[in-house]
């Protein structure tokens, strides 16, 4: 048995589809029940229609916001996965047959960096990183599609044996630099030490994991609790305008490092997209919302 | 949820300078919106050669940094959904716009810099906080297409004039008395940083004892 290319092409493309259109349970259950904690009325109201937004959107199958954003895929592969056919085709002959397909139409926001033309094609889009899971006879898929109103505030700096006092700091001024301008409330991803790129790695992967779940390390797990509450205590709020809600959580993780050591903050706005699916090698699927 | 202004386009002005900072607002009438760069580069050009068939009919009107998808057909042109971009992106071009055009409202999200906060004040105009991920409840407010102006950008760079509904809702985040709850928010957060840094210092050091 082996995963056809077909079905990657048509999960993919799916998985994007639903980002869009759907925030997940665990953050629409967030801001519902951050509608009786806020203290500022005009973040009161602003987390309400935030809701309502949200709920018509699924009701009636629309996009919850215009900035579609690039798409962007985690395949985590398992050592056990076999597949049919051209994998890294299938994503992009994927994302090219919804943009053609989708209900409504969406807005080219796939850039060339270089000329700034905009389209629904470019090189290396979709963005995909891959992993493997030892044992597995399955393949997860993550999509998580990055758009302007958080991807231009994310940042990334190496450190020589850093305090944590000093990586909190760092994380501190990347919010305080985004200021009112991502849309609050916020998701932070933080990756601590491997390299330049496994930093940005951890930090992204991070930021996805499921609200509530602190760091299995307890000291990143305190350090989540004490940066989550010195955000909020920015007074930021939803949309910017004020109030206690700034942020949803912080998530960190690490990797050994040398003495140098990266440090990676990646921002997911309140609609915090993200959707994920298992395809196993007799061609189950299994849906994984969080 | 706390009461909504409605504004009425075609009234006069004296609405808009009435309302102050929180104010949540829909609006009626035309509106002009895009979120391209070379389209606010195009419209300083506009400005600056008097050209009467763009500056005609946006002044003293109402420029937001909307996104908009419009759907051509071969008899129309019909916007399938709205929702706002960043407006800080245009900080460079908008008190010239402002000053220009004469204009009695503007919006996106995130708030414009203090030259522009300081444009605003002295032109009566207001800013409006679009919810970013609203398209849902915004695009419910989409009436037609009056105008398209400058085809040859993609949909959302396009200068559209809208004709809207009961849109909205929004929040009045910067008033023309020159109240930004941005300028505020930042100060407030400048302000408080030390003390955060601080309690933080200080629960780590707990925790370090605790853990030790």
């Amino acid at each position: 048995m082996a995963i056809e290319s077909a079905l990657i092409k048509k999960i993919t493309a799916e998985l994007y589809e639903k980002s869009l259109k759907k925030i997940p349970e665990d953050t629409h259950a967030f801001l519902s029940q951050a509608i009786n904690k806020e203290s500022n009325l005009t973040a009161k109201n602003t987390l309400k229609i935030m809701v309502q937004s949200a709920d018509l959107a699924k009701r009636t199958d629309q996009l919850i916001c215009s900035d579609v954003g690039i798409p962007t895929y985690i395949f985590k592969i398992g050592s056990k996965v076999q597949f049919n056919g051209p994998i890294k085709q299938a994503i992009q002959d994927g994302f090219k047959e919804l943009t053609e397909k989708i209900n409504p139409p969406i807005l080219k926001m796939v850039t060339n960096p270089l000329t700034h033309e905009r389209s629904y094609e470019g090189k290396d889009i979709p963005i995909v990183s891959y992993d493997v899971i030892d044992d597995a006879d399955y393949v997860e898929i993550i999509c998580s599609p990055k758009a302007m109103g958080t991807g231009r505030w994310e940042a990334i700096e190496a450190f020589v044996y850093p305090t944590h006092e000093m990586i909190e700091k760092f994380v501190i001024d990347v919010v305080m630099k985004a200021g009112s301008q991502p849309c609050l409330p916020i998701v932070v991803g933080v990756g601590v030490g491997g390299t330049f790129d496994y930093a940005a790695k951890l930090a992204k992967e991070s930021m996805l994991r499921p609200h509530g779940l602190s760091s299995s390390n307890p000291i990143l797990a305190d350090m989540e609790v004490r940066l989550l509450k010195a955000i909020n205590q920015m007074d930021f709020g939803p949309m910017g305008t004020g109030g206690d809600t700034s942020a949803m959580s912080v998530n960190i993780d690490f990797a050994y490092s040398h003495g140098f050591v990266p440090v990676a903050v990646c921002i997911n706005c309140w609609i915090n997209r993200r959707t994920s699916a298992k395809i196993y090698n007799n061609g189950r699927v299994e849906n994984l919302d969080w | 949820m706390s009461s909504i202004h409605h504004i009425n386009l075609n009234t006069t002005s004296s609405d808009i300078k009435d309302l102050r900072i929180g104010d949540l607002v829909t609006i009626s009438g035309s509106i002009h919106v895009t979120i391209g760069i070379p389209v606010h580069k195009h419209l300083i050009e506009c400005i600056k050669e008097n050209d009467s068939s763009v500056c005609e009919e946006m002044k003293g009107g109402c420029f937001f940094h909307l996104s908009t998808f419009v759907e051509e057909t071969s008899l129309d042109l019909k916007p399938l959904y709205i929702n706002p971009s960043t407006s800080t992106r245009y900080n460079e071009w908008m008190p010239e716009i402002i000053d220009g055009l004469n204009l009695k409202m503007v919006g996106g999200k995130g708030g414009l810099d203090q030259r522009s906060v300081d444009q605003l004040a002295k032109n009566g105009c207001v800013y409006l906080s679009f919810l970013g991920g609203g398209s849902p409840i915004l695009s419910k407010g989409l009436k037609r297409i009056i105008n398209s102006r400058w085809n040859n950008y993609i949909s959302q760079f396009r200068l559209l004039t809208l004709e809207v509904e009961h849109f909205g809702p929004a929040t009045v985040a910067i008033d023309s008395t020159g109240n930004s709850i941005y300028g505020n928010l930042i100060l407030n957060a400048e302000n408080k940083l030390d003390s955060i840094m601080n309690e933080l210092n200080f629960q780590r050091n707990q925790f370090i004892d605790k853990f030790n």
